[in-house]
Protein backbone atom coordinates (compact mmCIF):
# COMPACT_ATOMS: atom_id res chain seq x y z
CA UNK A 1 0.00 0.00 0.00
CA UNK A 2 1.44 3.49 -0.53
CA UNK A 3 3.16 5.16 2.00
CA UNK A 4 0.81 8.56 1.79
CA UNK A 5 -2.17 6.17 1.84
CA UNK A 6 -2.05 4.23 4.60
CA UNK A 7 -1.18 7.66 6.70
CA UNK A 8 -4.38 8.22 6.75
CA UNK A 9 -5.46 7.00 9.84
CA UNK A 10 -8.90 6.84 9.94
CA UNK A 11 -11.56 5.22 8.08
CA UNK A 12 -12.38 1.96 6.73
CA UNK A 13 -9.38 -0.06 5.05
CA UNK A 14 -8.84 0.38 1.40
CA UNK A 15 -10.32 -2.48 -0.50
CA UNK A 16 -7.84 -4.25 -3.05
CA UNK A 17 -9.12 -2.32 -5.85
CA UNK A 18 -8.80 1.21 -3.94
CA UNK A 19 -5.00 0.10 -3.10
CA UNK A 20 -4.10 -0.39 -7.11
CA UNK A 21 -6.11 2.31 -8.35
CA UNK A 22 -4.33 4.95 -5.95
CA UNK A 23 -1.47 3.35 -7.75
CA UNK A 24 -2.55 5.26 -10.93
CA UNK A 25 -2.72 8.93 -9.37
CA UNK A 26 0.51 10.36 -10.62
CA UNK A 27 -0.62 8.75 -14.34
CA UNK A 28 -4.06 9.92 -14.13
CA UNK A 29 -2.85 13.59 -12.63
CA UNK A 30 -0.34 13.72 -16.00
CA UNK A 31 -3.10 13.10 -18.23
CA UNK A 32 -5.42 15.61 -16.41
CA UNK A 33 -2.62 17.82 -16.26
CA UNK A 34 -2.07 17.74 -20.19
CA UNK A 35 -5.86 17.59 -21.03
CA UNK A 36 -6.80 20.87 -19.04
CA UNK A 37 -3.74 22.56 -19.34
CA UNK A 38 -3.18 23.77 -15.69
CA UNK A 39 -2.84 22.17 -11.94
CA UNK A 40 -6.05 23.42 -10.55
CA UNK A 41 -8.53 22.16 -13.07
CA UNK A 42 -6.52 18.56 -12.97
CA UNK A 43 -6.36 18.23 -9.53
CA UNK A 44 -10.26 18.60 -9.78
CA UNK A 45 -10.54 16.22 -12.41
CA UNK A 46 -8.72 13.31 -10.90
CA UNK A 47 -10.80 14.24 -7.48
CA UNK A 48 -13.49 13.55 -9.53
CA UNK A 49 -12.50 10.52 -11.41
CA UNK A 50 -11.71 8.91 -7.90
CA UNK A 51 -14.89 10.03 -6.70
CA UNK A 52 -16.69 8.67 -9.93
CA UNK A 53 -14.18 5.41 -9.52
CA UNK A 54 -15.64 4.84 -6.01
CA UNK A 55 -19.00 4.71 -6.43
CA UNK A 56 -18.90 2.66 -9.39
CA UNK A 57 -16.06 0.34 -7.86
CA UNK A 58 -19.00 -2.69 -8.07
CA UNK A 59 -19.23 -2.17 -11.94
CA UNK A 60 -15.35 -2.85 -12.41
CA UNK A 61 -14.77 -6.48 -13.22
CA UNK A 62 -11.36 -8.17 -11.73
CA UNK A 63 -9.17 -9.18 -13.61
CA UNK A 64 -9.44 -6.62 -16.48
CA UNK A 65 -7.36 -3.41 -16.92
CA UNK A 66 -7.71 -1.04 -13.81
CA UNK A 67 -5.68 1.47 -14.95
CA UNK A 68 -7.31 1.77 -18.40
CA UNK A 69 -10.77 1.46 -16.34
CA UNK A 70 -9.82 4.66 -15.12
CA UNK A 71 -8.36 6.58 -17.72
CA UNK A 72 -11.51 5.76 -19.36
CA UNK A 73 -13.76 7.70 -16.60
CA UNK A 74 -11.06 10.24 -16.09
CA UNK A 75 -11.58 10.93 -20.18
CA UNK A 76 -15.72 10.61 -19.72
CA UNK A 77 -15.48 12.86 -16.36
CA UNK A 78 -13.12 15.58 -18.61
CA UNK A 79 -15.31 15.44 -21.87
CA UNK A 80 -18.84 16.03 -19.00
CA UNK A 81 -17.07 19.13 -17.79
CA UNK A 82 -15.75 20.37 -20.69
CA UNK A 83 -18.72 20.24 -22.33
CA UNK A 84 -20.29 21.83 -19.44
CA UNK A 85 -17.75 24.68 -19.48
CA UNK A 86 -17.96 24.96 -23.37
CA UNK A 87 -22.19 26.18 -22.71
CA UNK A 88 -20.26 28.66 -19.99
CA UNK A 89 -19.35 32.09 -22.08
CA UNK A 90 -17.18 33.25 -19.17
CA UNK A 91 -14.77 30.05 -19.43
CA UNK A 92 -12.82 29.37 -22.35
CA UNK A 93 -13.20 25.82 -23.86
CA UNK A 94 -10.09 23.48 -22.47
CA UNK A 95 -10.03 22.20 -26.27
CA UNK A 96 -7.80 23.44 -28.99
CA UNK A 97 -7.75 23.57 -32.74
CA UNK A 98 -7.18 19.83 -34.10
CA UNK A 99 -3.83 20.49 -36.19
CA UNK A 100 -3.85 17.22 -37.89
CA UNK A 101 -7.47 18.10 -39.40
CA UNK A 102 -5.90 21.40 -40.93
CA UNK A 103 -4.37 19.78 -44.05
CA UNK A 104 -2.02 17.50 -45.59
CA UNK A 105 1.11 16.85 -43.61
CA UNK A 106 3.79 18.03 -45.37
CA UNK A 107 5.83 14.76 -47.02
CA UNK A 108 8.81 16.23 -47.60
CA UNK A 109 9.70 17.85 -44.68
CA UNK A 110 9.42 14.72 -42.87
CA UNK A 111 11.59 13.12 -45.35
CA UNK A 112 14.00 15.90 -44.48
CA UNK A 113 17.36 15.31 -42.08
CA UNK A 114 16.07 18.37 -40.56
CA UNK A 115 13.16 17.26 -38.81
CA UNK A 116 15.41 14.71 -37.15
CA UNK A 117 17.96 16.89 -35.99
CA UNK A 118 15.36 19.48 -34.55
CA UNK A 119 13.41 16.38 -32.50
CA UNK A 120 16.97 15.62 -31.02
CA UNK A 121 17.19 19.19 -29.84
CA UNK A 122 13.51 20.15 -29.01
CA UNK A 123 13.20 21.39 -25.31
CA UNK A 124 10.47 20.15 -23.33
CA UNK A 125 8.80 23.31 -23.38
CA UNK A 126 8.38 23.26 -27.41
CA UNK A 127 6.99 19.53 -27.32
CA UNK A 128 4.30 20.43 -24.29
CA UNK A 129 3.44 23.85 -26.12
CA UNK A 130 2.92 21.84 -29.62
CA UNK A 131 1.08 18.74 -27.60
CA UNK A 132 -0.83 21.74 -26.24
CA UNK A 133 -2.40 22.74 -29.63
CA UNK A 134 -3.72 19.08 -30.72
CA UNK A 135 -7.04 18.00 -30.22
CA UNK A 136 -8.04 16.55 -26.83
CA UNK A 137 -8.12 13.62 -28.61
CA UNK A 138 -5.35 13.69 -30.52
CA UNK A 139 -3.36 14.30 -26.55
CA UNK A 140 -5.39 11.46 -25.13
CA UNK A 141 -4.26 8.52 -27.64
CA UNK A 142 -0.27 10.03 -27.66
CA UNK A 143 -0.10 10.22 -23.72
CA UNK A 144 -2.41 6.61 -23.54
CA UNK A 145 -0.01 5.43 -25.54
CA UNK A 146 3.49 7.14 -23.85
CA UNK A 147 1.62 5.86 -21.03
CA UNK A 148 1.88 1.83 -22.05
CA UNK A 149 -1.38 0.75 -22.47
CA UNK A 150 -2.09 -1.33 -25.76
CA UNK A 151 -4.61 -0.40 -28.56
CA UNK A 152 -7.08 -2.63 -27.22
CA UNK A 153 -6.92 -0.93 -23.81
CA UNK A 154 -6.53 2.34 -25.42
CA UNK A 155 -10.03 1.35 -27.36
CA UNK A 156 -11.38 0.46 -24.20
CA UNK A 157 -10.61 4.16 -22.73
CA UNK A 158 -11.79 5.98 -25.71
CA UNK A 159 -14.77 3.35 -26.91
CA UNK A 160 -13.70 3.12 -30.66
CA UNK A 161 -12.55 0.38 -32.47
CA UNK A 162 -9.02 -0.29 -32.02
CA UNK A 163 -8.60 0.01 -36.31
CA UNK A 164 -9.03 3.72 -35.66
CA UNK A 165 -7.13 3.79 -32.28
CA UNK A 166 -4.14 2.73 -34.61
CA UNK A 167 -5.08 5.43 -37.26
CA UNK A 168 -5.23 8.14 -34.86
CA UNK A 169 -2.56 7.70 -32.92
CA UNK A 170 -0.75 7.56 -36.54
CA UNK A 171 -1.91 10.81 -37.51
CA UNK A 172 -2.20 12.90 -34.08
CA UNK A 173 1.95 11.66 -34.00
CA UNK A 174 1.90 13.04 -37.64
CA UNK A 175 0.04 16.30 -36.33
CA UNK A 176 2.40 16.61 -33.47
CA UNK A 177 5.92 16.55 -35.79
CA UNK A 178 3.88 18.97 -38.24
CA UNK A 179 3.32 21.65 -35.38
CA UNK A 180 7.03 20.57 -33.84
CA UNK A 181 8.32 22.47 -37.33
CA UNK A 182 6.55 25.11 -36.71
CA UNK A 183 9.10 25.79 -33.08
CA UNK A 184 12.03 24.82 -35.51
CA UNK A 185 11.46 28.09 -37.89
CA UNK B 1 3.28 -5.62 -47.20
CA UNK B 2 3.54 -1.79 -48.59
CA UNK B 3 4.42 1.79 -47.30
CA UNK B 4 0.98 2.74 -45.80
CA UNK B 5 0.78 -0.53 -43.85
CA UNK B 6 3.93 -0.21 -42.54
CA UNK B 7 3.60 3.46 -41.54
CA UNK B 8 -0.10 2.54 -39.60
CA UNK B 9 2.36 0.07 -37.54
CA UNK B 10 5.24 1.56 -36.57
CA UNK B 11 4.63 2.02 -33.20
CA UNK B 12 3.84 -1.33 -32.70
CA UNK B 13 6.97 -2.77 -34.21
CA UNK B 14 9.00 -0.10 -32.36
CA UNK B 15 7.05 -1.20 -28.84
CA UNK B 16 7.47 -4.86 -30.49
CA UNK B 17 3.73 -5.76 -30.05
CA UNK B 18 3.75 -7.44 -33.32
CA UNK B 19 3.12 -10.90 -33.99
CA UNK B 20 6.67 -12.58 -35.03
CA UNK B 21 6.17 -12.58 -38.66
CA UNK B 22 4.53 -9.37 -39.27
CA UNK B 23 7.38 -8.18 -37.09
CA UNK B 24 9.83 -10.20 -39.61
CA UNK B 25 8.25 -8.36 -42.17
CA UNK B 26 8.17 -4.70 -41.31
CA UNK B 27 11.38 -5.14 -40.73
CA UNK B 28 12.36 -5.95 -44.09
CA UNK B 29 10.00 -3.65 -45.62
CA UNK B 30 12.26 -0.96 -43.80
CA UNK B 31 15.79 -2.44 -44.63
CA UNK B 32 14.44 -2.11 -48.21
CA UNK B 33 12.94 1.27 -47.91
CA UNK B 34 14.86 4.20 -47.50
CA UNK B 35 11.40 6.59 -46.80
CA UNK B 36 9.44 4.24 -44.43
CA UNK B 37 13.30 3.85 -42.61
CA UNK B 38 13.63 7.69 -41.73
CA UNK B 39 9.78 8.17 -40.74
CA UNK B 40 10.94 4.80 -38.09
CA UNK B 41 13.92 6.79 -37.19
CA UNK B 42 11.94 10.15 -36.85
CA UNK B 43 9.22 8.43 -35.05
CA UNK B 44 11.66 6.86 -32.78
CA UNK B 45 12.77 10.59 -31.93
CA UNK B 46 9.93 11.54 -31.51
CA UNK B 47 8.80 8.85 -28.89
CA UNK B 48 12.49 9.90 -27.33
CA UNK B 49 11.55 13.22 -27.21
CA UNK B 50 7.77 12.64 -25.03
CA UNK B 51 9.17 10.18 -23.04
CA UNK B 52 12.16 12.12 -22.18
CA UNK B 53 11.25 15.61 -22.69
CA UNK B 54 7.48 16.18 -22.37
CA UNK B 55 6.95 17.53 -18.95
CA UNK B 56 5.59 15.23 -16.32
CA UNK B 57 3.04 16.45 -13.37
CA UNK B 58 2.98 13.63 -10.83
CA UNK B 59 -0.14 14.14 -8.37
CA UNK B 60 0.40 16.32 -5.33
CA UNK B 61 1.16 15.04 -1.94
CA UNK B 62 -2.04 16.86 -1.32
CA UNK B 63 -3.81 15.58 -3.77
CA UNK B 64 -2.86 11.90 -3.37
CA UNK B 65 -3.76 12.23 0.45
CA UNK B 66 -7.54 13.79 -0.35
CA UNK B 67 -7.95 10.97 -2.35
CA UNK B 68 -6.55 8.32 -0.25
CA UNK B 69 -9.07 10.15 2.60
CA UNK B 70 -12.08 10.32 0.54
CA UNK B 71 -11.76 6.40 -0.28
CA UNK B 72 -11.46 5.86 3.39
CA UNK B 73 -14.22 7.58 4.75
CA UNK B 74 -16.47 6.74 2.04
CA UNK B 75 -17.36 3.41 2.52
CA UNK B 76 -16.98 0.90 0.25
CA UNK B 77 -19.62 -0.68 -2.22
CA UNK B 78 -20.16 -4.06 0.08
CA UNK B 79 -22.00 -6.96 -1.04
CA UNK B 80 -24.98 -7.55 0.16
CA UNK B 81 -23.94 -10.27 2.70
CA UNK B 82 -21.34 -7.39 4.03
CA UNK B 83 -24.10 -5.17 4.55
CA UNK B 84 -25.94 -7.60 6.79
CA UNK B 85 -22.84 -9.23 8.21
CA UNK B 86 -22.36 -7.10 11.26
CA UNK B 87 -25.59 -7.07 12.24
CA UNK B 88 -26.06 -10.94 11.80
CA UNK B 89 -22.89 -10.87 14.52
CA UNK B 90 -25.28 -10.93 17.61
CA UNK B 91 -27.66 -13.32 16.07
CA UNK B 92 -25.10 -15.64 15.35
CA UNK B 93 -24.06 -15.17 18.85
CA UNK B 94 -26.66 -16.43 20.07
CA UNK B 95 -27.19 -19.37 18.03
CA UNK B 96 -24.02 -20.46 19.40
CA UNK B 97 -24.92 -19.83 22.43
CA UNK B 98 -27.92 -21.96 21.77
CA UNK B 99 -25.85 -24.31 20.11
CA UNK B 100 -23.37 -24.42 23.37
CA UNK B 101 -25.53 -23.77 26.02
CA UNK B 102 -28.71 -25.75 25.23
CA UNK B 103 -26.72 -29.54 26.10
CA UNK B 104 -25.47 -28.08 28.69
CA UNK B 105 -28.32 -26.84 30.08
CA UNK B 106 -30.00 -29.63 29.28
CA UNK B 107 -27.91 -32.17 30.58
CA UNK B 108 -27.63 -29.98 33.48
CA UNK B 109 -31.29 -29.94 34.26
CA UNK B 110 -31.64 -33.55 33.32
CA UNK B 111 -28.65 -34.27 36.10
CA UNK B 112 -30.62 -31.62 38.50
CA UNK B 113 -33.90 -33.53 37.77
CA UNK B 114 -32.13 -36.94 38.25
CA UNK B 115 -30.34 -36.13 41.62
CA UNK B 116 -34.10 -34.76 42.88
CA UNK B 117 -35.69 -37.69 41.94
CA UNK B 118 -33.29 -39.78 42.96
CA UNK B 119 -33.40 -38.18 46.40
CA UNK B 120 -37.47 -38.00 46.16
CA UNK B 121 -37.54 -41.68 45.76
CA UNK B 122 -34.84 -42.60 48.60
CA UNK B 123 -36.77 -40.31 51.07
CA UNK B 124 -40.18 -42.16 50.37
CA UNK B 125 -38.40 -45.52 50.45
CA UNK B 126 -36.95 -44.48 54.18
CA UNK B 127 -40.35 -43.03 54.88
CA UNK B 128 -41.92 -46.16 54.15
CA UNK B 129 -39.73 -48.13 56.06
CA UNK B 130 -39.65 -46.20 59.55
CA UNK B 131 -44.04 -46.57 58.83
CA UNK B 132 -44.06 -50.00 58.20
CA UNK B 133 -41.50 -49.95 61.68
CA UNK B 134 -43.99 -47.96 63.69
CA UNK B 135 -47.37 -49.64 62.60
CA UNK B 136 -48.67 -51.26 65.39
CA UNK B 137 -49.61 -54.08 62.44
CA UNK B 138 -46.60 -53.77 60.08
CA UNK B 139 -47.18 -56.95 58.62
CA UNK B 140 -50.54 -58.20 57.72
CA UNK B 141 -49.47 -61.19 56.52
CA UNK B 142 -46.91 -63.55 58.80
CA UNK B 143 -44.67 -65.33 56.79
CA UNK B 144 -45.20 -68.97 56.63
CA UNK B 145 -43.01 -68.95 53.63
CA UNK B 146 -43.26 -67.01 50.06
CA UNK B 147 -45.68 -69.33 48.81
CA UNK B 148 -47.89 -68.40 51.32
CA UNK B 149 -47.46 -64.44 51.09
CA UNK B 150 -47.45 -64.02 47.76
CA UNK B 151 -50.46 -65.68 47.07
CA UNK B 152 -51.75 -62.88 49.77
CA UNK B 153 -51.08 -60.17 47.59
CA UNK B 154 -53.44 -61.18 44.55
CA UNK B 155 -56.49 -59.01 44.88
CA UNK B 156 -54.82 -55.94 46.70
CA UNK B 157 -52.41 -55.11 43.93
CA UNK B 158 -52.91 -53.84 40.57
CA UNK B 159 -50.11 -56.09 39.62
CA UNK B 160 -48.12 -59.17 40.75
CA UNK B 161 -44.81 -58.41 42.35
CA UNK B 162 -41.74 -61.06 41.40
CA UNK B 163 -39.96 -61.73 44.79
CA UNK B 164 -38.55 -65.09 44.27
CA UNK B 165 -35.85 -65.35 47.04
CA UNK B 166 -38.36 -66.75 50.04
CA UNK B 167 -35.76 -65.86 52.80
CA UNK B 168 -32.61 -67.88 54.47
CA UNK B 169 -31.05 -68.22 57.68
CA UNK B 170 -29.63 -64.58 57.25
CA UNK B 171 -32.36 -63.15 56.00
CA UNK B 172 -35.65 -64.86 56.77
CA UNK B 173 -38.67 -63.29 55.85
CA UNK B 174 -41.28 -62.23 58.23
CA UNK B 175 -44.08 -61.48 56.27
CA UNK B 176 -45.91 -59.10 53.70
CA UNK B 177 -48.24 -56.20 53.60
CA UNK B 178 -49.18 -53.55 51.45
CA UNK B 179 -48.48 -50.17 51.45
CA UNK B 180 -47.31 -47.25 49.33
CA UNK B 181 -44.69 -45.96 47.49
CA UNK B 182 -45.24 -42.39 46.45
CA UNK B 183 -48.33 -42.58 44.55
CA UNK B 184 -48.92 -46.16 44.05
CA UNK B 185 -49.23 -48.91 45.78
CA UNK B 186 -46.61 -51.46 47.21
CA UNK B 187 -45.85 -54.91 47.85
CA UNK B 188 -44.04 -54.48 51.15
CA UNK B 189 -42.05 -57.66 51.92
CA UNK B 190 -40.23 -57.89 55.54
CA UNK B 191 -36.80 -59.81 55.53
CA UNK B 192 -34.90 -59.75 59.08
CA UNK B 193 -31.32 -59.95 59.48
CA UNK B 194 -30.70 -60.86 63.38
CA UNK B 195 -32.80 -58.06 65.23
CA UNK B 196 -32.69 -55.76 62.29
CA UNK B 197 -36.05 -55.61 59.95
CA UNK B 198 -35.84 -55.37 56.71
CA UNK B 199 -38.04 -53.91 54.12
CA UNK B 200 -38.50 -54.94 50.37
CA UNK B 201 -41.02 -52.48 48.28
CA UNK B 202 -41.84 -53.70 44.92
CA UNK B 203 -43.69 -51.72 43.08
CA UNK B 204 -44.84 -50.90 39.46
CA UNK B 205 -41.57 -48.49 38.36
CA UNK B 206 -43.95 -46.85 35.26
CA UNK B 207 -43.52 -43.30 35.21
CA UNK B 208 -41.30 -42.52 37.61
CA UNK B 209 -37.83 -40.98 36.75
CA UNK B 210 -35.20 -44.03 37.24
CA UNK B 211 -31.99 -43.06 38.24
CA UNK B 212 -30.06 -46.16 37.50
CA UNK B 213 -30.39 -48.32 34.23
CA UNK B 214 -32.82 -51.15 34.15
CA UNK B 215 -30.87 -54.03 35.70
CA UNK B 216 -28.48 -51.97 38.15
CA UNK B 217 -28.92 -50.78 41.97
CA UNK B 218 -28.11 -47.89 43.42
CA UNK B 219 -26.98 -47.43 46.51
CA UNK B 220 -27.20 -44.50 48.96
CA UNK B 221 -27.46 -43.74 52.49
CA UNK B 222 -30.59 -41.29 54.18
CA UNK B 223 -30.64 -40.63 57.50
CA UNK B 224 -29.06 -43.74 58.69
CA UNK B 225 -30.73 -45.84 56.61
CA UNK B 226 -29.08 -47.68 53.66
CA UNK B 227 -31.14 -47.83 50.67
CA UNK B 228 -30.51 -50.04 47.60
CA UNK B 229 -32.99 -49.49 44.69
CA UNK B 230 -33.40 -51.25 41.19
CA UNK B 231 -35.40 -51.87 38.34
CA UNK B 232 -36.61 -54.93 36.45
CA UNK B 233 -38.71 -55.15 33.97
CA UNK B 234 -41.60 -52.74 34.78
CA UNK B 235 -41.26 -53.33 38.71
CA UNK B 236 -38.76 -51.19 40.79
CA UNK B 237 -37.20 -52.89 44.33
CA UNK B 238 -36.16 -50.55 47.16
CA UNK B 239 -34.28 -52.56 49.88
CA UNK B 240 -34.18 -50.12 52.81
CA UNK B 241 -32.77 -51.04 56.84
CA UNK B 242 -30.11 -50.21 58.69
CA UNK B 243 -28.15 -53.17 58.48
CA UNK B 244 -24.54 -52.85 57.32
CA UNK B 245 -24.72 -51.80 53.31
CA UNK B 246 -22.27 -54.90 52.51
CA UNK B 247 -25.20 -56.61 54.21
CA UNK B 248 -27.39 -55.25 52.74
CA UNK B 249 -25.86 -55.77 49.30
CA UNK B 250 -25.84 -59.13 49.46
CA UNK B 251 -29.24 -59.49 50.41
CA UNK B 252 -29.80 -57.23 47.28
CA UNK B 253 -27.98 -59.68 45.36
CA UNK B 254 -29.97 -62.74 46.60
CA UNK B 255 -33.13 -60.97 45.47
CA UNK B 256 -31.86 -60.38 42.21
CA UNK B 257 -30.18 -63.41 41.46
CA UNK B 258 -33.30 -65.15 41.86
CA UNK B 259 -35.27 -66.17 38.97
Amino acid sequence: MLCWARDQGSGSPLSAVANEALAYVDALHNLARHLTGNQADAEDLVQETYARALKAEHQFTPGTNLKAWLFRILRNTFLSLYRRRSHDPTVGGLDTVDAYSQGAIDEAWLRDDFELDRLRKVVAEEIEAALMTLSEEARTVILLDLEGLTEVQVSDVLGCPVGTVKSRLSRARAALRLKLRDYAR
Amino acid sequence: MNCDDVRMTLRDYQEGRLPTAAQGGVRAHLEACPDCAHVDAVEQELTSALEHRLPQYPASLALKRRIAAQWKVSTPKRSRWSWWRPSLIPVFACVALVLVGAPIFYYERAAFQDTNATSAMVGEAVNDHLRVLSSQRPLEIESGGLHQVKPWFEGRLDFAPIVSFEGDADFPLKGGAVGYFLDRKAAVLVYAHRLHPISLFVFRAGGLHWPAKDGSALTMEERGFNVIMWRQSSLGYALVSDVDRRELASLAAKLQSMP
